[in-house]
């Protein structure tokens, strides 16, 4: 699709979890490249209806997409206060603010450490749990159904629900850890040592059930063919799932794990409604939180939104490396 | 021949035992939750807990819709998703009814473009949306909120529709076309019963979405009147001392609504998902 045509496309388009109908036929990435240009020219009447169709679409995305987007790139130069109109244009100064600003590099930090053990664990445990529910046992509709509980509800119902079982006092984990007589004194597990690990092991509980759906509708779609002739040539479960299953689901692992690299990076709700940034939740505030607190808890929209400037920006440049180092997969994905 | 008898049955029973892990991590916390929910104060701090409610009462039920506004916060939910939905289902389906059905200069352009939004996260479009919002004199309204979920919502079930009407096949609208219908009523009668699975596939997409969010409703509405659950919700556990039961009846009410919708349409959403995957 687009984003392995064009240099200029890649860094923006998650492509691959794209329309499956929509195969891309050899051409298409060049014809798209240098505008769509048709045989014949279309007709009047075809290209006014055409685009009196699209324009609703296109203006809400130009409008509430797009322009507030760039309109960020703009804010960020600016000393604006988040409630008052009065605005003052200060260049860079946000940016060098932030370069000397300790918060910012503690938050770029956590950021980093919640992205990559949840997204590590998120494809391990959603990949595992694909494998099980592609065999077929009793009872497999039912639980297939049940494991995207955690996915659909909101955000702040699972943080209510997580708090409430690592309740320090009352909190049934805690009792299950001191019944079986692994600890003697109850843990606090929203406190400030323990809450990063909280909030990444909720994260992958939350989002797990996403990599699972993907892998899976990916794995019902290998030949079986494939595995019974690796069976007869004598190869064994691991081996099969190296030799078998790995090269079919590359693809849709390569556009997983952006995917979820992007959202997990940006995650806004589940770590704040944990933390919300105080106390305990100092331990937690990552980058997206940090952007957050300067626009709402410190009313300056200019500092905010030049944070939000660097987190698109960073997102962008590993979007640049992640296609580099993965070629092959992104012509499967 | 033994042997390999034995070993068909470890790995069977390995397979069972994940499978049962997998729905017991995610199910115990609902269970957990609904356990909470039915237990009067006293037993929901009672030591050790109690699994199965000794004493079950609807109390916590019944506070929640006589003491707290929960059940305004739930009609503006209602209100807000809905809309979105209808908004979202009527400017997508006309943009991919535009994108598969006639031919002008930029088309694959306009879908490329539409496409690249989808990686822009809520966080880095919902502070310049404030402040623009402000600045149109609409913050603080249920309008704002729906025009922001279907601008969030319109990159994904564009292209989701657009994949669903490009299986369509042309000749059956162009039968009609002969037949004398209009350009009209060949897509309310061909076009739209056909496409009726990707239609509800993204309608989820958007109610879920609309239905679960937290971050455009929590900086786009200031007035209690206006919140919708989620917010109202994270209010209620802003009081000094936490009512974990009334807490855990808040969430159980919530949850409902959105894992009816999403049971009742399960295998659409699945289809859906081979097809795109859901924002989140």
């Amino acid at each position: 699709m687009t984003g392995v045509s064009g240099p200029e496309s890649k860094p923006l388009d998650p492509s691959g979890a794209r329309p499956r109908s929509e195969v891309t036929p050899a051409g298409r990435g060049m014809a798209r490249r240098g505008g769509w240009i048709p045989a014949t020219r279309p007709e009047r009447s075809q290209q006014l209806m055409g685009l009196l169709t699209i324009a609703p679409a296109l203006f809400l995305i130009l409008a509430l997409t797009l322009y507030p987007v760039a309109y960020s790139i703009w804010l960020s130069l600016l000393e604006k206060h988040s409630f008052f109109p009065q605005e003052r244009f200060v260049g860079l100064e946000n940016y060098l603010y932030l370069w000397t600003d300790p918060e910012f590099w503690t938050s770029l930090w956590l950021g980093v450490i919640y992205s990559v053990w949840t997204i590590l664990f998120q494809v391990i445990l959603g990949v595992a749990a694909a494998l099980i529910l592609n065999e077929s046992f009793v009872g497999r509709g039912l639980i297939r159904g049940i494991v995207l509980f955690p996915y659909m509800i909101p955000t702040i119902v699972a943080v209510i629900l997580w708090k409430w079982l690592l309740n320090d006092t009352y909190g049934v984990v805690n009792y299950w850890l001191f019944a079986f007589g692994i600890v003697r004194d109850p843990i606090s597990w929203l406190g400030a040592d323990h809450i990063m690990l909280s909030v990444i092991v909720m994260s992958i509980w939350q989002f797990f059930p996403f990599v699972l759906l993907s892998i899976l509708a990916r794995l019902q779609t290998i030949p079986p063919e494939l595995y019974e002739a690796a069976k007869v040539d004598g190869a064994s479960a691991t081996r099969r799932f190296i030799h078998v299953t790995l090269p079919q689901i590359r693809g849709i692992l390569f556009v997983v794990i952006l995917l979820r690299s992007i959202w997990m990076f940006t995650k806004f709700d589940t770590v704040w409604l944990m933390g919300e940034g105080a106390g305990a939740g100092r331990f937690i505030r990552t980058l997206p939180v940090y952007a957050y607190m300067r626009t709402l808890t410190y009313y300056q929209a200019g500092l905010g939104a030049a944070l939000a400037v660097i987190m698109f920006a960073i997102l962008v440049v590993c979007t640049i490396i992640y296609f580099g180092l993965f070629r092959e997969e992104a012509d499967i994905g | 021949m033994k042997r390999r008898r034995r070993r068909w049955f470890s790995t069977r029973g390995l397979l069972y035992v994940g499978a049962a892990l997998l729905a017991l991590q995610a199910a115990f916390p609902f269970f957990w939750m609904a356990s909470t929910s039915f237990k009067p104060p006293p037993e929901v701090f009672a030591q050790p807990p109690s699994f199965i409610p000794q004493d079950p009462t609807w109390e916590n039920f019944q506070r929640l819709f006589t003491a707290t506004a929960f059940l305004v916060y739930f009609r503006n939910s209602v209100i807000v998703s809905g809309l979105s939905v209808l908004l979202t289902m009527v400017v997508s389906a006309a943009g991919a009814y535009s994108l598969t059905r006639y031919r002008y200069l930029g088309r694959e352009k306009i879908a490329g473009l539409i496409l690249c939004t989808y990686m822009f996260a809520p966080i880095m479009v919902v502070i310049p949306f404030f402040i623009l919002v402000k600045k149109a004199g609409i913050e603080n309204t249920h309008f704002a909120l729906v025009l922001a979920f279907t601008s969030f919502c319109l990159p994904f079930t564009l292209w989701l529709m657009r994949a669903f009407f490009a299986t369509i096949p042309l000749e059956l609208e162009e039968a009609a076309l002969v037949d004398g219908a209009g350009r009209v009523r060949a897509l309310v009668y061909v076009v739209l019963p056909l496409a009726l699975p990707g239609i509800i596939a993204t309608s989820i997409f958007t109610f879920i979405l609309a239905w679960n969010d937290y971050i455009f409703t929590r900086i786009l509405i200031t007035s209690d009147e206006l919140k919708t659950l989620p917010v109202g919700v994270q209010d209620l556990f802003h009081s000094a001392l936490i009512d974990w039961g009334l807490i855990m009846a808040a969430g159980i009410m919530i949850t409902i609504p959105a894992l009816l919708f999403f049971v009742a349409v399960q295998r659409y959403l699945i289809r859906g998902w081979g097809a795109g995957g859901v924002k989140g």
